[in-house]
Parts: structure tokens; C-alpha cells; sequence
């Protein structure tokens, strides 16, 4: 299977390290990845912010980047969902300002085939137990792409049960919006900060080490407040718990 | 909420004609001088302390004072609202109401509340206006039985709330004698026009987006700045009112996208698609409808660095090769925080599109014109106009309505034999604070003497076609209800017995139709005590789809599901506010 990871703009500039986690974890399962060069942008925070004509071109690129392969893993449930929720709409929308079908012919092949990363893992690979050790109290919180967006459901939460030495802990109120929301958070800051200190407040109350999240844009945030209100824990990607083994702990 | 939309309150005042406001939240927010910050609980900003100063130094501005030594339990603020409102209600010449549906095949329209005074308003006054937005309107009498359903299971978590009346047109001796109903554009059609924001239009207002929103919940119903708060409020006002004032181009921004909103919605409005949608018209400009015509705005003037600074992260992330690797690493484009607010828009005329026909609403004017005759509607034309050229998009009326429509719903919940399903009215009916009796028709006579003397009621009040024999043995003087009995003579009797039309097992309704042994709709609302007679099993049927099929639109009915209730004060439950606050039901059989 030919499977390219599409790393996100944020993974990329801000978060290496989450890639590099993916790469090491999905050749640990033998699945060979590449990492199309070329790419860059799924268009998300043009679209969100009301630039949908200048999110158009970015998403016949990603197109024509992935459109080649047979899977494309994203370790971010925001742009996951883009791709394959609102590509669909621009498509339409494209047609229905008469511009023809060109556009939605263009993007319809990278939609049914781009995954999330726990996705992947449990629908395509069929996989839970990724053979991954990770000591800590760990807290899981669904970003709303994820849930609502992709539903994602309990399979984050499935593959964290699997990991060895790992304590999985309820998280209150986890289906509440952390309060990044891309240029929401800084549109209406007041608003967006009071929804990640509840977030945060409600994550020490479970006694967890760390916050887990599938999406590092929300973890930034939620990280962000952490600093802010001197909190002990930290945020983790998902992937970086799953990459990590007795033998290269990530911990 | 029509008429705050309108400013209807303010309007009447400048014309020298008080308007009181009749529901609990809704009289607390006017005697507070103060704006709604809630769909259905407009006073949740207040709290129970904040009420009882409100009553006590308002209330004698405007008619009856609050009682002396007025404390802030939700129970004695509600009692005191009942009495300083019911002074109101018995005087009224006008009443004004909005609708929570209208039937287009019927030209019936349909409130649903919980207190009792939509019921005052609707059936005392003398005249009767209905001030509701075009876009409340179903096609069938059938539809209704989806969502008479809906909206209290997504409003208030109850299977059904308390009262709900329908009327079409009016009743000789029951009711107005004059009904006038305005159907309100004032931007609907516009929105109407819209692809993407027309959904909008289908919301029931059943707040549920509102409870749920985690930026309501931190910044507050009054921060949306109009009558529509919350999630709905963001995607409606900017599309009723257009997005040039400041406050309308910043509402599509409240939002952080999370999708909880469209997750509950009964309707499936996907408010954050819409939320984007109404974000790209502040920004980037384009087609829109105002006043009926296609307008092209021009992108607005302050977003114009966050523009530039989008086109440019455009072009670098489709140019991956051409200034890699700094363009590629810029994680965020600039935000806009820093740039003055306030954008303005600029607005060109294009001509209008050709029109086309149909829609429901032109089916509900042609009802109202048969039943009168005549059609008070002014601006007819115009509006029906707009409604064809908006829906220009949209195929004609084929495949049919009904047959468009999925009923594959559930008819009933659960199988049951007829016992269970009595039984099963009565357990329902008694969850919701109704008090039910059960016995042979042999013992009906004896077994409602023995409650009206329970009750201590001197005086019963007895429709016109109620069976003689039911009261036959009482002690209670029977007072014959008559076309010329006013309000208050009703208001001073102590016991109203009724017989009913039908009863709803799953939702622990009883529907009353007004025949002659249930009488007209006011005396089972103004006294203080209601004892309905219901013959099992024939008057019983299992859910709402049933019963709508057994019911007469043309006739005005009333489904009671317990005692009055609100919870407008800190959302605490208070039974009785201005319907009877004792409700007993017989089951005889
Ligand atoms: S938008 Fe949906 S959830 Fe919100 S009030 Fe309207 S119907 Fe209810």
C-alpha cells in the first residue's frame, strides 16, 4: 500500500516531532510512508475564516500532491475533516456559482481516501494494541473536528488502552470545545482563554500527568493555558504515545 | 419574539397604548427595562433576588403592586406575577401573540407554551392580532405531529409542555371576535434567497443550540446584541438585518466552530457552515437579496491587511517551490485582532431574476381568504413575489409533498394491549402533576361530588353539554357558563368540570375541542381547579401521530399536559401560573 502522510502547515512549522512519531510508528506496522514533498496546506484556515476562494487553489494542490496514492494519514482531525467534509462543499459551491465541475472532480479522489491517524490505524490497519509503552496517567481530549467532525468516536480512547503501563483517566466535560477555534481564539480571546483555563482546570481534576489530543493545534491552546495558569501537565500528541516503546521511551 | 424583532412594544407606546408583556421572563425583563438574553427563558440573567426587587418596586407602576412583604421563593414571585397579570388579562381588548407554527392546508395557527398566558391572550381579548414570521409556516396538519413532538423534547426535555392551542380563524361564541394576522418578511425572504443561509429559516426555536454553546455560556444572550441569541442568533441576525453594522459583521465570528450546535439541533441546521458561509459575505463580499433584490456587496473595508495576508499564504502554500522553505513554515497568517473594527459594505443593484411559483405560504393566505372571504393581507403580492424569486433555484413541487416527505417514523412507541396503554395514560399523567382518579361510570356522579367536596369548592362551573347526571348528586351550586358570562365571574368560581375530546397515553395529554361538553376555551383556564372526565378506552390513544388523525383543525383545540408550570425563575420548576393549578383527571370506565 502506498501511503503518504500529510503532515499539516502547524505539524510541520511547529511540531516536527509528532511527524517524526508517525513515520517511526506506521514503519513499526510495516507500512511503508511517504512524504510527498511538495506538500503543504489543506486550505482549512482560509476556508474557516470566510476565504473559501483563496482556499480553492490549496486544495487542487493537495490534490495534485496526494492524489496518487492509495491512503493519506494526517496526525490532525481539523484537517482531516476538511478534507473530507467541506472539499466536498467547495466543490459544490464551485457548481453552484457556475463554475462547472471541475473543481469537485478535481478534489473528489483524495476525499474517501484521506484518514486520520487513529483512523488508519483501527479501520485500515485493524489495529489497537500498536505495541506501545507509555508510563504515565494519561487524559484524552476528543477535539471537536474529531468527534463531531469525522466522529471519531472511541478509537483514540481504544488504542490508549492498549498501551502498556498506561493509565487512561476520564476527562470531564471532554466534549466541550477546548476555545482555539483558529482565529476565534484571536477574534474574541476573552471568550476563547475562559473556555481553555475550564479545559485546563478540568484536566488537573483528573490527577493525569498528561493531556492527549489528536490535533496539536487544539494542544497548542490548551498548552498555551497550561503555561499560563503554571499547570504541571503537558500536552502530548497521540502519536507521540503511540510511537513510543520500552526500548525508545518517549518519556 | 416576533414583535421584539419588529419593536412592536416601542411603537404601541409612542401611539399612547401600553403593551404588557404576559409571559413570566419576558414581564420580568420589561418591568426591569431590561433586554432578553435567552429564546426561551429571556430573564435567566436575573436572579431570584434581582426579581422580587423588580416586582416590588415596578409592579404598582403598571397595574397591581406586588403583595407586601414579597420574598424571592420562585413560588410567591410566581403567584405574584399571576395576580398582577391576571388583572390584565381579564380587561384586555387586545391581545397580541406570535405563533410557534402555522398550517398552510388548514390556516391554522398553533402555540405552544407553558404557562397559560398565550391561552389568556388567544381566548379573552375580543380581538386577537398573531404577529408571526412567514417562515413558521408547515404545509400539512400533519406535520405537526412531528413537531408538536420535537420542540418540547429539544426545548425543555419534556415529552410535552403544558399547554398548546390551535385555532383557525375564529369561533362564534368562543374566543376573538376578530382575528388579524400579520405575516412578517422583514428579511426572511432575503435569507429565503440565500443557498447556504436559508436553513436557517427552518429553526423551531427550541434553544438547544443556546444550551449548549460554550461562547454563550461565557459571554452571555445580551452579547449577540438582538432579540436572537446564541448560536441561531449568529447565523440569523446577519442574514434578517444584512451584516453592515458592526455587531451583525462580527456575530459570524462568535464562534469557535465546534459544531455542538448543529450536533443538537432538531432540525439539522448546520450553523457552522453557515457561520462560515456568512464570514466569507463580510469578507470577501458577493451576490445577496436585500429588499427583494440581488445586491453585490464588496468585500468589507476593515478586514482588507487579513486579506492580503491570505492571499499571500495562498500563493506561497501553492507555490511549495517558489520561496520554500520560509513561506511554507508560516504556521498562521496574520490575525486580524489589531485592525480598526466596524467594516463597512458597499452595495450595488442588479436586476432581478425571473420568478416562479409555489411554496406553502401563498397556500396559507389562500386558506385564510377562504375562510374570510376576503384577504387582510396587505403587501400580499410582493412578499409572495419575493418567496418565487428566492426559491428560483429550487425544482417545482414534484415528486409531491407527501410524497417527498419520509413518515417512516415510529406511529407508536412500544406494543401495548389497551389496558397498558390506559394505564400507561395514567401514569404519564400523574408524572406531570395531574391527579387521577379512576372509575365505573356508575360511580362518576358520586366519585366527583366526593372531589369537589374534598376541594371545599362552593361553585362548579358547567359546560353546556355536560351530561346532567355527572353532577347529579354534588352539593356545589353548578354555574351555567353562557355566551354573556365575563371573565370575572368565571375567575370567581371555584371548579370547572369538562369532559375531553380524546387523551394521549405517551405524552399524558388531554385535548379538548370545544364541543358542548367541554365548552368554550376560557372556562377551563380561568378557575383555579379543572376536573376532566376521560371515557376509557375510547377517548385513548397511544401517541401524537394517533391523535392527530381523530382531531377537527377547523375546530379550536387545547392539549393540557398537566398543571401551568414555568421555570423563568433561576430555572426552578413552579406548577401553576395562570392556567388552574389543580388539574384532576377521571378515568371512567
Ligand atoms: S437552530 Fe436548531 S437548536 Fe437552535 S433554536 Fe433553532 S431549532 Fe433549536
Amino acid at each position: 500500500m502506498r501511503v503518504a502522510l500529510f503532515l499539516t502547515c502547524v505539524n510541520d512549522t511547529l511540531y516536527p516531532d509528532t511527524g517524526r512519531a508517525v513515520v517511526s510508528l506506521l514503519t513499526r506496522l510495516g507500512v511503508e510512508v511517504d512524504f510527498p514533498m511538495a506538500q503543504t496546506c489543506c486550505g482549512q484556515a482560509h476556508y474557516n475564516t470566510g476565504y473559501r476562494h483563496e482556499a480553492e487553489p490549496l486544495a487542487r494542490h493537495f490534490s495534485d500532491v496526494f492524489g496518487g496514492y492509495e491512503a493519506i494519514v494526517t496526525p490532525s482531525g481539523s484537517c482531516g475533516a476538511m478534507v473530507r467534509e467541506l472539499y466536498p462543499r467547495m466543490g459544490e459551491r464551485a457548481r453552484a456559482e457556475g463554475r462547472g465541475d471541475t473543481l469537485a472532480a478535481t478534489l473528489a479522489p483524495v476525499v474517501p481516501k484521506t484518514y486520520e491517524l487513529t483512523e488508519f490505524l483501527v479501520d485500515v490497519l485493524g489495529v489497537t494494541d500498536v505495541g506501545a509503552y507509555y508510563p504515565r496517567t494519561v487524559t484524552y481530549h476528543p477535539t471537536c473536528h474529531g468527534l463531531r467532525g469525522l466522529g471519531l468516536g472511541e478509537r483514540p480512547r481504544r488504542l490508549l488502552r492498549a498501551v502498556r503501563g498506561l493509565e487512561l483517566v476520564e476527562l470531564p466535560g471532554a466534549d466541550e470545545c477546548c476555545g482555539f477555534g483558529g482565529t476565534f481564539a484571536v477574534k474574541n480571546a476573552d471568550v476563547s482563554a475562559a473556555m481553555g483555563a475550564d479545559k485546563v482546570r478540568n484536566a488537573e481534576s483528573t490527577g493525569a500527568d498528561v493531556l492527549c489530543a489528536a490535533d496539536n493545534s487544539c494542544l497548542m491552546h490548551i498548552g498555551g493555558t497550561m503555561t499560563r495558569l503554571r499547570s504541571g501537565l503537558r500536552p502530548v500528541h497521540i502519536a507521540e504515545i503511540l510511537a513510543s516503546t520500552e526500548e525508545e521511551p518517549a518519556v | 419574539m416576533a414583535t421584539q424583532e419588529i419593536g412592536l412594544n416601542e411603537a404601541l407606546e409612542a401611539e399612547g397604548i401600553r403593551a404588557y408583556e404576559t409571559d413570566l421572563a419576558e414581564l420580568i425583563v420589561q418591568l426591569g427595562k431590561d433586554r432578553p438574553s435567552h429564546i426561551l427563558v429571556p430573564a435567566i440573567h436575573r436572579n431570584r433576588g434581582e426579581i422580587r426587587d423588580i416586582f416590588a418596586r415596578e409592579m404598582g407602576e403598571w397595574g397591581r403592586p406586588a403583595p407586601e412583604g414579597l420574598t424571592d421563593t420562585p413560588a410567591e414571585l410566581a403567584d405574584a406575577a399571576r395576580l398582577h397579570l391576571r388583572e390584565k388579562f381579564l380587561r384586555a381588548k387586545v391581545g397580541i401573540s406570535g405563533a410557534n407554527f402555522m398550517v398552510a392546508e388548514t390556516g391554522t395557527l398553533v402555540v405552544v407554551e407553558s404557562e397559560g398566558n398565550g391561552r389568556m391572550c388567544l381566548t379573552l381579548p375580543e380581538t386577537l392580532i398573531s404577529v408571526v414570521g412567514i417562515e413558521k409556516i408547515v404545509p400539512t396538519w400533519r406535520d405537526l405531529e412531528v413537531f408538536l413532538q420535537t420542540l418540547p423534547r429539544s426545548s425543555t426535555a419534556e415529552r410535552m409542555n403544558p399547554y398548546t392551542s390551535t385555532w383557525t380563524g375564529t369561533t362564534d361564541g368562543d374566543g376573538p371576535s376578530a382575528f388579524h394576522l400579520v405575516l412578517l418578511d422583514n428579511g426572511r425572504t432575503d435569507t429565503l434567497a440565500d443557498e447556504v443561509g436559508r436553513q436557517a429559516l427552518r429553526c423551531i426555536r427550541c434553544s438547544a443550540c443556546l444550551n449548549v454553546c460554550p461562547v454563550y455560556e461565557r459571554a452571555g444572550g445580551h452579547a449577540y446584541g438582538s432579540v436572537y441569541p446564541g448560536p441561531i442568533g449568529a447565523i440569523l441576525s446577519p442574514q434578517l438585518r444584512g451584516t453592515q453594522s458592526e455587531i451583525d459583521a462580527s456575530l459570524p465570528y462568535a464562534s469557535s466552530l465546534c459544531g455542538a450546535c448543529y450536533e443538537v439541533c432538531p432540525v439539522a441546521i448546520d450553523i457552522p457552515e453557515v457561520l462560515v458561509h456568512l464570514r466569507e459575505r463580510v469578507v470577501q463580499g458577493g451576490p445577496v437579496t436585500r429588499e427583494g433584490n440581488k445586491v453585490v456587496l464588496k468585500p468589507a473595508k476593515g478586514h482588507a491587511a487579513e486579506r492580503a495576508a491570505m492571499r499571500a499564504a495562498r500563493w506561497a502554500f501553492s507555490h511549495p517551490g517558489a520561496c520554500a522553505p520560509a513561506a511554507a513554515r508560516v504556521p498562521h497568517p496574520p490575525a486580524a485582532s489589531a485592525l480598526p473594527a466596524g467594516p463597512r459594505q458597499g452595495v450595488e443593484r442588479l436586476t432581478r431574476p425571473p420568478g416562479r411559483a409555489g411554496g406553502a405560504l401563498p397556500r396559507l393566505v389562500a386558506a385564510h381568504t377562504r375562510r374570510k372571504g376576503r384577504c387582510q393581507v396587505s403587501s400580499r403580492e410582493r412578499i409572495l413575489g419575493r418567496v418565487r424569486r428566492a426559491l428560483a433555484d429550487v425544482p417545482g413541487d414534484e415528486p409531491s409533498y407527501e410524497e417527498a416527505v419520509g413518515r417512516d417514523y415510529l406511529r407508536e412507541h412500544g406494543d401495548r394491549s389497551v389496558e397498558e396503554t390506559v394505564d400507561l395514560l395514567a401514569e404519564n399523567l400523574a408524572d406531570y402533576r395531574a391527579i387521577v382518579h379512576r372509575c365505573t361510570a356508575d360511580d362518576l356522579a358520586a366519585t366527583l361530588a366526593g372531589m369537589l367536596a374534598a376541594r371545599g369548592a362552593r361553585t362548579v362551573l358547567v359546560p353546556p353539554g355536560l351530561d346532567p347526571g355527572w353532577l347529579a348528586t354534588t352539593d356545589a351550586e353548578r354555574v351555567a357558563d353562557t355566551a354573556g358570562s365575563t371573565p370575572y365571574e368565571l375567575d370567581r368560581v371555584d371548579s370547572v368540570v369538562t369532559a375531553c375530546a380524546v387523551a394521549v397515553a405517551e405524552t399524558g395529554t388531554i385535548v379538548l375541542d370545544c364541543s358542548p361538553d367541554q365548552g368554550r376555551r376560557r372556562i377551563t383556564l380561568v378557575p383555579d381547579h379543572h376536573i376532566c372526565v376521560v371515557r376509557v378506552p375510547d377517548q385513548v390513544v397511544s401517541s401524537v401521530p394517533q391523535v392527530m388523525e381523530r382531531l377537527d383543525p377547523a375546530r379550536p383545540l387545547t392539549w393540557i399536559s398537566g398543571p401551568s408550570a414555568t421555570s423563568d425563575i433561576e430555572l426552578d420548576r413552579v406548577e401553576g401560573v395562570h392556567g388552574p393549578r389543580t388539574l384532576e383527571v377521571i378515568l371512567v370506565g
